[in-house]
């Protein structure tokens, strides 16, 4: 036995036992219901074992596909995911929104046995903006997806910019047949996909007829990521997302290899349309068929509470994610396309949702409150939120009802008695309150 | 009818966690009031008599390469124009970027020293990547002597400010008077306890959240002081319901566990 097997015999052994313990957590975990499950027996199993990320990332059959971005991670994943299983391949995903580093190990532990044999044929890996450059080298991915960059909890990520810049550096590094899948409506992201030496498939609208009136404030980055020069728009789809040219340097949006307008798009919302797209274009650069990319997207069921419907004492219920402005900005949209007149907002400053809630500020709310109705709010951050919707209002003579309501269960009861039978009750939550709202309206726990 | 112009310093470069509500506060609280409001953007397109129009100056912060833009931009006449109006005792908030910009210079954590326009005695470094950013909710006390007694005066109380920080860079004071004393959080730079700067009229400081929301009286003591100089005549605000406010804050001081 020459010394690189040996040092792999003893790799393998190392796993195995690290599997063992983490595995033996979970399991105990589980039966104590402690909770949560998703995280801590990654962490446990990666003090024993350092190189273990890699060591289980190597024994994915067909390959790691790594999921980044601010908004979308989990729907993309999801239907990726199902089209997929659609075609019999088993993969391992970090489903809960785990998306450190100790979720991702936690998401590749379950499918792997006790000596440390991974069974899967493809790892979906949703990654934490700000961990990416770290674990791209251990993952050594097949494909890389960037769906987007916004400000979102940028107390734990720092700048666009910074982040750009650090992902370009370490993807240059990973083997030239490593596919790269982003934006190219993001400007920073379109940058980042023109300088890499990998090969390059963008995706993105070409949909002149969506464009927005106006660039929304919650924008940030219409300056040129090459040059700094002001970029000039000839359309904004949503925030800084859309079609555009720099006029000093000549830099612009890459061309989508898909055409747009060609595929459906799964769920509501401008947002969701660039989540299909992203997973189209990844499934088809795998190999999958056009028919089977297609029925899967027809048969889409909602990513569970990023969009979902349910019906509460016969009362139709809408879950819309709403975690940051440009999210928030598109729920609002969702909203305002209905007739329905009551709309509960809840905010929360868990670390999930970011400890900062100044994001508030830069959602437009103006056009969620002119439109009257009953607001109500309720969260950690309540009182944040309500002065927000009351700085809305022009006028002091207010034709919005808004309850102010610090108990989600009695907001939601609130929410509930004012929408009236036919029409539906929106929820627009945050990230850890939306796991809350489902829990009161389903009585069920979900982490 | 009396009417207040509120310059917005360069909104698209210089607008990152909210600082917006500073501005919507301010525009608020004087429409709600009768009184006649322009917000006036002083971006690149701006000339200097724009910034010599206005009645009070909100700036915001920035990423690093947005605050060079600014700085290349703010040169010449236009930087002249600044400094005029915060001598002659224009007031204003700005938070975060802003301040950096009015202080002597700026260090980012890569690349070059980002002079500013020298009107605050101050100056703001970025230890480097590696260090924490400050990052949390801010509480503190309002120590700037002439601002502590106005604001009292208004309130009846002493003026504890409620905000969240959010700064890479730390700032340490030459001879200008600071905001105020930290209370809960880190401030200008985490070690001597001060928190933000006073100069004139101008109010500097690390505190998004925005500011102004939970902290009216500041936006009402702006307000006056733009209107008292505008029309040299003495300003009574009529006061304005604040329930939501005090709430905001009594929540937060509940949750720090500040006992004022
Ligand atoms: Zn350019």
């Amino acid at each position: 036995m020459d010394v690189g097997n040996k040092i792999r015999l003893i790799d393998r052994l190392r796993l195995g036992f690290a599997v063992l313990i983490a595995k033996t957590v979970t399991f105990i975990v589980r039966s104590l219901r402690l909770g949560a499950a998703s995280v801590l027996p990654g962490s446990i199993a990666r003090r024993i074992e350092p190189q273990l990320l890699q060591l289980l990332s190597q024994q994915v059959k067909n390959g790691v596909i790594l999921i980044a971005g601010t908004n979308g991670k989990t729907t993309t994943s999801l239907l990726l995911k199902t089209i997929l299983e659609r075609k019999g391949y088993r993969v391992a995903h970090n489903s809960t929104g785990a998306n450190l580093e100790n979720g991702l190990m936690t998401a590749l532990l379950e499918s792997t046995n006790l000596v440390g044999t991974l069974d899967a044929d493809y790892a979906i890996l949703e990654v934490d903006e700000n961990i990416v450059p770290k674990v791209l080298t251990p993952l050594q991915p097949r494909i890389i997806l960037c769906l987007n960059l916004f400000r979102d909890q940028l107390d734990r990520y720092g700048e666009v910019d910074t982040i750009s810049k650090r992902w370009t550096k370490v993807i240059s590094t990973l083997p030239p047949e490593t596919v790269v899948i982003p934006n190219a409506d993001d400007p920073t992201l379109s940058y980042l996909g023109q300088q890499l030496p990998q090969r390059v498939l963008f995706f993105g609208l070409n949909e002149p007829e969506q464009y927005l009136e106006a660039i929304p404030h919650a924008v940030d980055s219409i300056y040129c990521p090459k040059c700094g020069h002001s970029l000039d728009y000839q359309g904004v789809y949503l925030s800084h997302l859309g079609d555009f040219t720099c006029p000093n340097c000549g830099f612009s949006k890459s061309k989508p290899t898909l055409e747009s307008k060609e595929w459906q798009q799964i769920l509501v919302g401008l947002y969701n349309k660039y989540n299909t797209l992203a997973a189209v274009t990844a499934a088809q650069d795998l190999g999958i068929d056009e028919a089977t990319i297609k029925d899967t997207i027809n048969n889409f069921q909602a990513a569970f509470g990023r969009a979902e419907d349910l019906v509460i004492e016969g009362k139709r219920v809408r879950i819309l994610l709403s975690k940051n402005p440009v999210g928030t900005n598109e729920t609002i949209r969702v909203v305002n396309q209905s007739t329905d007149t009551t709309t509960l907002m809840v905010l929360n400053d868990r670390t999930p949702d970011g400890t900062d809630v100044s994001w508030i500020w830069d959602v437009d709310t103006e056009k969620l409150v002119e439109r009257g109705g009953t607001l109500v709010v309720s969260g950690d951050r309540v009182y944040d939120m309500a002065l927000r919707l009351r700085y809305s209002e022009k006028s002091t003579q207010s034709n919005l009802n808004l309850i102010v309501e610090e108990d989600l269960r009695q907001a939601i009861a609130t929410a509930l008695k004012h929408t009236p039978d036919n029409e539906t009750l929106h929820i627009l939550p945050t990230y850890s309150a939306m796991l809350e709202v489902r829990e009161v309206l389903t009585g069920r726990k979900i982490l | 009818m009396q009417e207040l112009i509120i310059g917005w310093l360069y909104p698209t470069l210089m607008s990152t966690y909210g600082d917006r509500g500073n501005v919507i506060t301010i525009e608020r609280r004087a429409q709600w009031r009768g009184y006649s409001v322009k917000v006036l953007p002083l971006d690149r397109d701006s000339t200097a008599a724009d910034i010599k129009s206005v009645d009070v100056i909100v700036g915001g912060g920035a990423q690093d390469r947005q605050q060079e833009i600014v700085m290349r931009d703010l040169q010449g006449a236009k930087a002249d124009a600044m400094r005029e109006k915060i001598e002659n005792g224009t007031p204003g908030v700005f938070t975060c970027g802003s301040p950096q910009l009015l202080g002597h210079y700026y260090e980012p954590g890569l690349g070059q020293r980002i002079q500013g326009l020298g009107i605050l005695d101050l100056v703001s470094i970025h230890p480097g990547e590696n260090t924490k950013r400050c990052i949390g909710n801010l509480v503190i006390e309002v120590t700037a002597s002439r601002l502590a007694q106005d604001l009292e005066e208004m309130t009846g109380s002493k003026p504890y400010l409620v905000g969240f920080e959010n700064h890479g860079g730390r700032t340490k004071l030459g001879k200008v008077e600071a905001l105020g004393r930290v209370v809960y959080g880190l401030g200008n730079n985490g070690e001597d306890g001060t928190e933000g700067a006073f100069y004139q009229n101008a109010i500097a400081t690390y505190s998004h959240g925005p500011l102004l929301p939970k902290n009216p009286f500041v936006a009402d003591w702006l307000i006056q002081t733009a209107l008292r100089l505008k029309y040299q005549q003495a300003i009574a605000l009529q006061p304005l319901d604040d329930i939501l406010a005090v709430q905001a804050r009594e929540a937060m001081f509940k949750r720090l566990k500040v006992s004022l």
